[in-house]
């Protein structure tokens, strides 16, 4: 299928000419990047489920038994969705500059190849390869006091996923091929499965990250500029939770039900420390940057509850975190480009200056923390039934305490910077316009939509889900 | 044995004579033309490309006298091209550097014609004494293109310093020599296995076993491998840039070119021994190395280190064996003495403080300098980390799976985090190229030469990434064949 070749080149060529086209205007530039940025999403519109089976198959290093072979089934399109969906948005808030353009879509083609890739040896490739734009990312835009958090951020994922090249090698050793769908079904059998099911779930959980894995992240996201802090939430903690239901689930079901305990144990942790850490910041890009670590531990508490209910209700939320995060952070980045802080408690009734800026803001707030109606509200509910199905359904209420955490922190948030008692101005603020509730307006959409009619969400996750487990 | 050479057997060694023959007019014209600038460096590159295209048609030879001597199989043929295309590079860097330092050129690419003709031996040796009298012709020739300018006192000191340790190395590989020769009665490869296997009493295995360890220490020291490296750092340091790109290449490529002749070509897997002494060796060479470059903060002593570290990396097969060590070896150096090549065509631009090193530093924010430079140096050090996409990850992923196959799991574990740590130093570099801090903003004076080498080798980077088969068939023939 050509379909499929184009989406993955597409970025790359756009890259290129990004940075050699000769328009000096910075303005159109911007411009320029943001409309080439939709031309991804557009094919997958267009082709929308045509897309599912889509295959490029090339024996591309032989010597090695490496494939060069791409396959889209119904997980990869979610997630090839929201990688398209949200790079356009993330870029309407990016620095101009030529290099961060470039390096945004080389990500783009980079995740495009990593969330359809079917040959392990490939995935591998692609996983380590998105760290570098994003490096890049961090560190030539991050501000002047987080000097080593790009270092940090690549050293921490390098140090996480290294072990899994030796991971890969001894699958393919067992089974002399690195075809994703081959391995699946010996991956179990093969001596040392533990250990090599280990690996791979400690390279997924940095990446995601699930809760003792965690340190690079409030020093990354924050010394981040905002599109690139949407990347890193939206987009890559999903690299890290694709590569569990890719990877993880069908290759070690066995070990994931053993192992349930203590994964489900590590993942309510993190959705409850992250909502402390939360509560505790002064600073509103960290209690968001912790708000979705507690968020995308959430996911993975439904990934490690052996239901496919609560499978179904992660693939969601998968969906709603990417929308909602992404939402946040960039009022987040409005707020910051108007007020020249992020700290909390130096700003104080800012609704009264930014009145649509505030009501969009408290829209976001109140997806994040599932107000019914919204889309988190569907996912979460998922995952609280299954795990009240499970035989420990008094972990159930622990987990719900995210709900109460997630409320206290927000709508502390909003009250005082929103809602205290107004300081006099010292500058005139210019609120949001036209052009960026137009940027808001498509999640807002799918916040709703999916809140109020989840059908269609719930049975694309529930085909992306039988597309894994067709695999075994 | 008596039969005189016909043109065939000298056809055959056509790209050796041809290089003699360039150095011989390269001194003449040095020594009796008026303006001998003009002419040296095209003369130079003219017979370095004859030789190039002489080693594509060079027939095989099969007259004992040469036989004897010199080997006339894939693995020769591919160094004597490898080897040739380093020195096609080394002379454009170099041409780019007499631009900056004014200082007499003939000389230089005479001694430079005739370390490649060592090389070279190196590479067809089918005897230990032709293995060995090229390392002297390299060594000698490089011991003074170490001091070549004579002003530096840095070079003094390293010239000096590499040739005692150099002597030294040549010493121990000679008695090593010897021994083996005691114990078998032959220098010669083809015997060499053979040899080994009919040694009857306990005695002479010893008196082997003792020469083969006296022949890899000798080789480790060319190699700058952990204990022997002590050299290299200060080497570096001190030489000229265009002399410091040939020895981390040239020299690297040709030592291990030896460790490949002897010990996968004539002795393979002769004893379980020997693997695991390589691999004693491979530990400290990997782990030291990456620590020390951490703490780098000059350039081509970072380079030594980072050489160092690499050759701990092709220790790794050398250690495994198995089928494919000598193909991923291949690669390795190829994609090795590729990327390290683009690096030092930078670095040639940065060149013009008298002898001294030049810091990291001065490459802060070099993007913004000349984007083109940054990308290429970039790109290089990205591919010398081993990150993917680059083809430095697939040369590493190559190494690692050889290990694995020869379930050498240590080794993959200790080189997979050691990779970490050059990960590490190695991005540090980039994240200083792209960095917008306070770094020089005057633009770079245009080197073509150079410029050349740097575009030839990002080409060269970017086709073994996204094609590495192309190069990987070659060197799968040249195994099979051999």
């Amino acid at each position: 299928m050509p379909d499929l070749l184009i989406l993955f080149t597409i970025p790359f060529v756009m890259a290129v000419l990004l940075s050699i086209l000769p328009i000096s205007s910075e303005k159109i530039l911007k411009k320029i990047a943001v409309g080439f940025s939709t031309i991804p999403l557009l094919i997958l519109l267009s082709q929308h489920t045509h897309l599912v089976g889509a295959n490029i198959d090339y024996n591309w290093i032989p010597t090695l038994s490496i494939r060069f072979h791409l396959n889209v089934d119904a997980l990869s399109l979610i997630f090839l969705y929201i990688t398209c969906f949200i790079i356009p948005i993330s870029l309407t808030i990016a620095p101009v500059s030529r290099l961060f353009y470039s390096l945004v879509f080389i990500l783009q083609g980079l995740l495009i190849g990593f969330f359809t890739a079917a040959d392990l040896a490939l995935f591998t490739i692609f996983w380590e390869a998105m760290l570098l734009p994003l490096y890049f990312i961090i560190n030539l835009w991050r501000e002047k006091k987080h000097s080593s958090a790009a270092m940090q951020f690549l050293i921490y994922m390098i140090a996480g996923s290294v072990f899994m090249i030796a991971a890969v090698l001894s699958l393919y050793f067992s089974a002399t091929t690195f075809d994703i769908k081959s391995l699946a079904t010996i991956a179990q059998n093969v001596p040392h499965a533990a250990l090599i099911g280990a690996v791979f779930f400690l390279a997924f959980a940095v990446k995601a990250p699930l809760f003792p894995f965690h340190a690079w992240l409030p020093d990354a996201y924050c010394a981040a500029p905002a599109s690139g802090t949407i990347l890193l939430s939206a987009i890559l903690s999903k690299a890290g939770i694709y590569g569990i239901l890719r990877v993880g689930i069908p290759f070690f079901p066995m070990l994931i039900q053993q192992w349930g305990p203590v994964l489900l144990g590590l993942s309510i942790t993190g959705v409850l420390y992250g909502a402390l850490a939360a509560w505790a910041q002064n600073d509103f890009k960290r209690l968001l940057a912790y708000s979705s670590f507690s968020h995308v531990n959430f996911i993975l508490v439904g990934l490690f509850i052996w239901s496919d209910l609560a499978h179904t209700g992660a693939i969601i939320q998968t969906v709603n975190h990417a929308v909602v995060i992404t939402g946040l952070f960039m009022m987040g980045s409005y707020l910051e480009r108007e007020i020249k802080t992020t700290s909390i408690t130096e700003m104080s009734g800012v609704a009264s200056f930014l009145p649509k800026l505030c009501w969009l803001t408290l829209f976001f707030v109140l997806a994040s923390v599932a107000v019914p109606g919204t889309n988190n509200f569907v996912g979460e509910l998922l995952i609280f039934l299954a795990l009240f199905n499970q035989n420990i359904p008094w972990l159930t209420p622990l987990l719900g305490l995210s709900i109460i955490l997630s409320v206290i922190y927000m709508l502390q948030w909003m009250k005082k910077s929103f809602f205290g008692p107004a300081a006099p101005p010292d500058k005139n603020y210019t609120d949001i316009k036209a052009k960026q509730m137009l940027v808001a307006l498509p999640l807002v959409i799918l916040i709703l939509w999916i809140g109020i009619y989840p059908a269609p969400l719930i049975s694309t996750a529930q085909n992306a889900l039988a597309a894994i487990m067709e695999a075994k | 044995m008596n039969q005189l050479l016909t043109v065939v057997d000298i056809l055959a060694i056509s790209p050796m004579l041809i290089l003699l023959t360039g150095l011989v007019l390269v001194l003449l014209v040095e020594s009796f033309s008026k303006a001998p600038k003009r002419y040296v460096f095209p003369l130079t590159v003219a017979t370095l490309s004859i030789a190039l295209i002489a080693s594509f048609y060079a027939p095989v030879s099969d007259h004992a006298l040469l036989t004897h001597w010199i080997r006339f199989d894939p693995p020769g043929e591919f160094f004597t091209r490898f080897f040739i295309f380093i020195g096609l590079g080394t002379a454009f860097l170099a041409s780019s550097f007499f631009r900056q330092v004014k200082t007499s050129e003939g000389e230089y690419y005479f001694l430079l014609l005739s370390s490649l003709i060592g090389l070279i031996l190196i590479g067809i040796a089918a005897d230990f004494l032709t293995l060995f009298i090229g390392l002297e012709t390299l060594s000698i020739s490089l011991y003074i293109l170490c001091g070549y300018i004579k002003g530096w006192k840095l070079s003094h000191e390293a010239a000096i310093k590499y040739f005692l340790i150099g002597a030294l190395a040549a010493a121990i590989l000679l008695y090593g020599i010897a021994l083996i020769y005691g114990a078998i009665g032959t220098t010669r490869f083809a015997l060499m296995l053979e040899g080994y296997k009919h040694i009857s009493t306990t005695a002479h295995t010893t008196l082997f076993l003792s020469g083969i360890a006296l022949v890899t220490a000798g080789l480790a020291f060319k190699a700058a491998i952990v204990p022997f490296h002590a050299w290299a750092p200060d080497v570096y340091a001190g030489s000229p840039t265009p002399v410091t790109a040939f020895m981390s290449t040239g020299t690297k490529v040709g030592a291990f070119a030896a460790f490949i002749i002897v010990f996968t070509i004539a002795l393979p897997n002769f004893h379980p021994l020997w693997n695991q002494c390589v691999a004693l060796l491979a530990y400290p060479t990997i782990v030291f190395a990456n620590i020390v470059a951490l703490r780098q903060t000059h350039l081509r002593r970072f380079f030594a280190y980072s050489g160092i570290s690499h050759a701990g990396f092709l220790l790794i097969p050398l250690a495994s064996g198995g089928p494919d060590a000598l193909s991923s070896l291949l690669f390795y150096l190829v994609v090795y003495a590729t990327a390290t090549f683009g690096a030092f065509a930078t670095i040639t631009f940065l060149d013009h403080h008298e002898g001294e090193d030049i810091s990291i530093k001065s490459l802060t924010g070099l993007f913004y300098r000349s984007p083109f430079l940054g990308c290429i140096m970039g790109i290089c050090l990205l591919t010398l980390a081993g990150l993917p996409p680059t083809a430095g990850f697939l040369a590493k992923f190559y190494i690692f799976k050889v290990a694995f196959e020869a379930d050498n799991y240590a080794l993959v574990i200790v080189g997979l985090l050691m990779s970490v740590l050059s990960v590490f130093y190695y991005t540090r570099i980039v994240g200083l190229i792209f960095s917008k801090e306070n770094g020089e903003r005057e633009s770079l004076s245009p080197l073509w030469m150079t410029s050349t080498v740097a575009i030839a080798a990002l080409f060269g980077v970017i086709a073994l990434s996204v094609n590495p088969e192309m190069i990987l068939m070659a060197i799968q023939f040249i195994n099979r064949r051999n």
